[in-house]
């Protein structure tokens, strides 16, 4: 039986013996562009495939994937998502949090079971104190580099030592920089370092082609997760139950398999 | 067998000190194990978890951070804890009646220590003092709080850390749990005050609304000099890191003073310099010995 606790304390371990892995994360707009649903995510309107409803995104946030332009990105996401290597662990979106469809959905998608597959949310709800408590502090261990929006400031952070800036809807917008992030790693022989991503769906496809081309580094996706040390919102309910205080069930919540 | 219990294993300076204590009692030869719910102390020293712990006949048993009123409530502390950790508007209504409660007795079995290292509330009124052989206090001033049954006093193990080769210039480090009575945003305003460039921040996030409310704001208000670290375990890279250390409140016998001074850092803070030598961990752990009859 899984546990949400457990798989991630087994990458908290990694990081403090230094052992390189991947995280990956497909979350529930990543779920959707596999499904080659239309997605828009911006101030105006959330769009997933017909469905329409208030638009709640900031600019930063704003994702838009047009199944017809865009199948070469998706293409990208979808080998992120079968890509198979030794720490290579791929967290899915739970049943608990998109219902049992789609976490069937995604499975079936996979082809076969993974044993690195794990929780796309591993490092939030009933883990969110747990990865800022236990994990970060690990980050100092490390030469890190961060990859974010541009608006980010990083400075508070002090264990980056160098940084990599994406724009709004960086999947597609930004999809170069991972060349130029691969030849940054073999101009500078870049070994056991740290890669953080907070840069929505471009870290899926940066995570897997780096990881690909230079599996001695550690690539993890965090999210939304330091947004409070970024000068970023924190405005998904799990950031405002940790920072603000503000009554919600998602700290305590157990993501179940 | 020495077995050293107590109520968060989270990385905070009372759990640095028990591994320290735990880590310096089988250096020399006393078989000890540090039992807590969390798992930070598991790769730190002989631990185990909490659940695994069980009185047994000869031990001596340290408790930390553990309101006992009974000692049939060791067999199942978890679920001691666990209450605990829940918030009980009616608690100090509880602590009243524990207080008036018949005395209660100390075990025949195994003896008990109470250690007040990092919490100065077990010399409160809720404490059934009855039920201990023995407190152990970290520095005198506790021992005036309250007039506790036999008490020593013994400052905590130091850790091996050495004199910094090289020290950054004005680069300040504030040490301690991210709370409000920790007081850490006054701590980093005098460093500031004092001419410092950077304030780095080493402590366990306790409690995020007041680093959001508080610590963050004073991040855009010095923009680009403050950071923080979290816990970091390492702790010669955090004294090597900054070359002065702040703090805001009173901590008698925290070791923090005595490692600025091993590792030639300066200390600011509210507490007096010890006057003299500070005792070494052989001569530490020479009065454990005599005050557990090991």
């Amino acid at each position: 039986m899984k546990s949400f606790e457990a798989d991630f304390y087994r990458l908290c371990n990694l990081l403090a013996a230094r052992e390189p892995f991947a995280f990956n994360r497909f979350s529930d707009g990543e779920l959707y562009i596999l499904q080659d649903k239309e997605l828009i995510l911006d101030v105006q309107q959330v769009k997933v495939g017909d469905k329409v409803t208030e638009g709640i995104y900031k600019e930063e946030d704003h994702k838009r994937f047009n199944p017809q332009e865009h199948s070469f990105f998706r293409d990208r996401l979808v080998d992120a998502f079968r890509y198979t290597k030794k720490n290579y662990f791929k967290g899915l979106s739970c049943r608990c949090c998109v219902g049992e469809e789609n976490f069937q959905w995604q499975l079936d998608f996979h082809g076969g079971y993974d044993e690195n597959f794990t929780w796309a949310n591993l490092l939030v709800n009933g883990n969110y104190g747990k990865f800022i408590r236990e994990m970060y502090p690990l980050f100092s261990e490390y030469k890190t580099v961060f990859v974010c929006n541009e608006k980010a400031e990083l400075s508070v952070m002090p264990f980056i030592t160098k940084d990599f800036r994406v724009g709004y809807n960086a999947m597609v917008n930004d999809y170069g920089l991972i060349q130029t992030m691969k030849e940054w790693i073999d101009e500078n022989n870049v070994r056991g370092h740290l890669f953080l991503f907070s840069a929505s769906s471009f870290s899926k496809l940066a995570i897997h082609q780096l990881y690909d081309h230079c599996d001695l580094n550690t690539y993890i996706d965090v999210g939304t997760t330091l947004n409070a040390f970024m000068g970023m919102r924190v405005d998904r309910t799990y950031l405002k139950s940790y920072w603000l205080g503000a009554k919600g069930k998602d700290l305590h919540k157990i993501c179940i398999w | 067998m020495i077995k050293i219990v107590t109520a968060t294993t989270l990385p905070v300076g009372s759990t640095v000190a028990l591994v320290e204590l735990c880590n310096q009692f089988n250096a020399r030869g006393l078989a000890t194990t540090l039992y807590g719910p969390d798992v930070w102390h598991l790769d730190k020293c002989a631990a185990a978890a909490i659940d695994e712990f069980r009185p047994e006949k000869g031990d001596v048993i340290i408790l930390n951070r553990i309101n006992l009123v009974s000692l049939s409530e060791l067999d199942n502390l978890p679920a001691k804890i666990a209450a605990a950790q829940k918030p009980n508007r009616f608690a100090s209504l509880k602590d009243a009646l524990l207080a008036s409660a018949p005395l209660a007795r100390k075990s025949e079995a195994f003896k008990l220590v109470l250690t007040c290292v990092g919490d100065d509330s077990c010399l409160s009124q809720a404490t059934r003092f009855p039920l201990f052989d023995k407190i152990h206090l970290v520095h005198a001033v506790q021992r005036g709080r309250r007039s506790a049954p036999p008490s020593f006093t013994c400052p905590s193990f130091l850790r091996d850390l050495e004199r910094s080769a090289r020290k950054p210039e004005k680069v300040a480090g504030v040490l301690g749990s991210i709370c409000a009575s920790n007081r850490v945003d006054a701590a980093i305003e005098s460093a500031f005050r004092d001419g410092m460039a950077t304030v780095i921040v080493y402590g366990l996030m306790s409690d995020p609304v007041y680093y959001y409310r508080t610590i963050e704001p004073l991040t855009k208000g010095y923009p680009g000099r403050i950071k923080y670290a979290g816990f970091v375990t390492n702790r010669q890279k955090v004294y090597d890191s900054v070359s002065d250390v702040y703090c805001a409140v009173s901590k008698p016998g925290s070791p923090v003073q005595r490692e600025c001074a091993a590792t030639n850092t300066r200390f600011h803070g509210p507490d007096p310099a010890d006057g003299g030598h500070p005792l070494s961990n052989d001569q530490i752990f020479e009065i454990w010995k005599k005050e557990l009859e090991l």
